[in-house]
């Protein structure tokens, strides 16, 4: 996690503040809070694309830990205990909107969004090289479903066990989805570059 | 091994484990390895992906409210600083973003009865200035007495807080009355308006964590 965990002189330590935090202290939630928003706000952007609802959902998980604070006993890192109840937080919230979380057996809301096979054509690679601002659209562009398992998987590093435990699939789906989120980002980024190169 | 045959297995095989064959047809294959090749670096590159931005201020003020408002915090530990670089003394800056939403309804009362006045001060800029004067100076002076009363139970439960309130409570009744100055100048200004608001809200979070930290 940060470097800001273990704080100089006599400011305290995560562990510490956990502690005084279980007290009701301020600065200690404080302090818990500026030590991990930017993980949970990332994250929670890049689940939903959009600002508003990430600040409301990393609103809402960091509410949800601090409430239960008192039951953090220490046998996982706290920054795991956190990331997981923010993904749950993230997850149910796209459940309530209705959003398909992940279709078992549909994977696409259209046939357009498939990602395109080409065999026999040699595709060009993407030079080795990606704008990781490009890669941002591209992920933010994608279908919810591919974009969901897509950052739990890519970015935010949960195996597909563990995917298919939070989201409510199988294994083999999770792995699926990824692969054709991976596949729909290629195709996102290599258009991309070629528009980039056709202008003047 | 085809091409088909080689891309129907890839989202199962793709993170290792694969046969011989699959393999073999990797090794002869420039638009499978291509492909592959695209894939990993895609894969690669999304951890970059991982933190990118911070919430708004408005965010952690939220949180503080609700934690409040449950019990949650409770008094402040005396101690060292647990964030880097926060003095422990109360400032403008730390107060404009906690905004006390449970006390808004104290602020609205407050703001009623000032802008009121106000309102009435400016429509009635023509005719008696005395009672504009005389409705200002009653509500100088229930202000005056509520911060009074204020600082009086801070300094009955926890004395050695009670300059830092008496300074607090001064900085943002300074702000409140640019504020109205702001808004009196021209009462069209949705966002003088709001400013007022804002500022009165300010007041009530004074209020709410005196209360609340001095209490036992």
């Amino acid at each position: 996690m940060t470097d800001a965990r273990k704080l100089q002189g006599d400011k305290l330590s995560e562990a510490e503040a956990i502690e005084r935090a279980k007290q009701g202290d301020a600065e200690a939630f404080q302090l818990l809070y500026g030590l991990h928003k930017r993980r949970v706000y990332s994250l929670c952007l890049r689940m939903t694309a959009n600002t508003a609802e990430a600040e409301d959902l990393t609103q809402e998980a960091f509410l949800q830990l601090f409430r239960k604070i008192a039951t953090f006993r220490g046998e996982s890192a706290f920054s795991t205990w956190l990331h997981r109840m923010a993904v749950n937080v993230v997850l149910m919230q796209l459940r309530k909107k209705s959003l398909p979380v992940v279709p078992l057996e549909e994977t696409l809301e259209n046939e357009e969004e498939a990602p395109k096979k080409e065999l026999g054509a040699q595709d060009p690679v993407l030079s080795g090289s990606i704008d990781r601002l490009r890669l941002q659209r591209a992920v933010d562009a994608l279908p919810p479903g591919y974009r969901r398992i897509f950052v739990l998987h890519d970015v935010e590093g949960y195996e597909h066990n563990e995917i298919a435990a939070m989201v409510g699939c199988s294994i083999g789906n999770s792995k699926s989805q990824l692969h054709k989120a991976r596949m729909k980002l290629r195709e996102s980024l290599k258009t991309s570059r070629a528009e980039k190169a056709a202008k003047p | 091994m085809n091409c088909t045959e080689f891309q129907e297995l890839l989202p199962e095989e793709f993170e290792g484990g694969r046969t011989a064959e699959q393999e073999l047809h990797l090794r002869s294959c420039p638009v499978c390895s291509g492909l592959v090749t695209d894939l990993e670096l895609i894969a690669s590159e999304a951890r970059q992906l991982q933190e990118v931005a911070d919430p708004s201020p408005r965010v952690w003020a939220a949180i503080e409210i609700t934690l409040r408002q449950e019990g949650i915090i409770r008094d402040a530990q005396l101690g060292p600083s647990l964030v880097p670089g926060r003095p422990r003394r109360w400032s403008m800056a730390w107060l404009a973003p906690v905004a006390a939403l449970v006390l808004v309804a104290f602020g609205i009362v407050i703001y009623q009865r000032g802008p009121a006045d106000s309102r009435l001060s400016v429509k009635q800029d023509t005719q008696a200035p005395p009672a504009l004067t005389k409705l200002q100076t009653e509500k100088k002076t229930s202000t005056a007495n509520e911060d009074e009363q204020l600082l009086a139970a801070v300094a009955s439960r926890s004395p050695a807080m009670q300059a830092q309130y008496a300074s607090n409570l001064q900085n943002v009744n300074a702000y409140i009355k640019d504020a109205e100055e702001s808004a009196q100048a021209d009462p069209n200004d949705e966002e003088a308006q709001q400013i007022v608001m804002d500022a009165y809200e300010q007041r009530a979070t004074v209020y709410e964590m005196a209360l609340d930290r001095s209490l036992p």
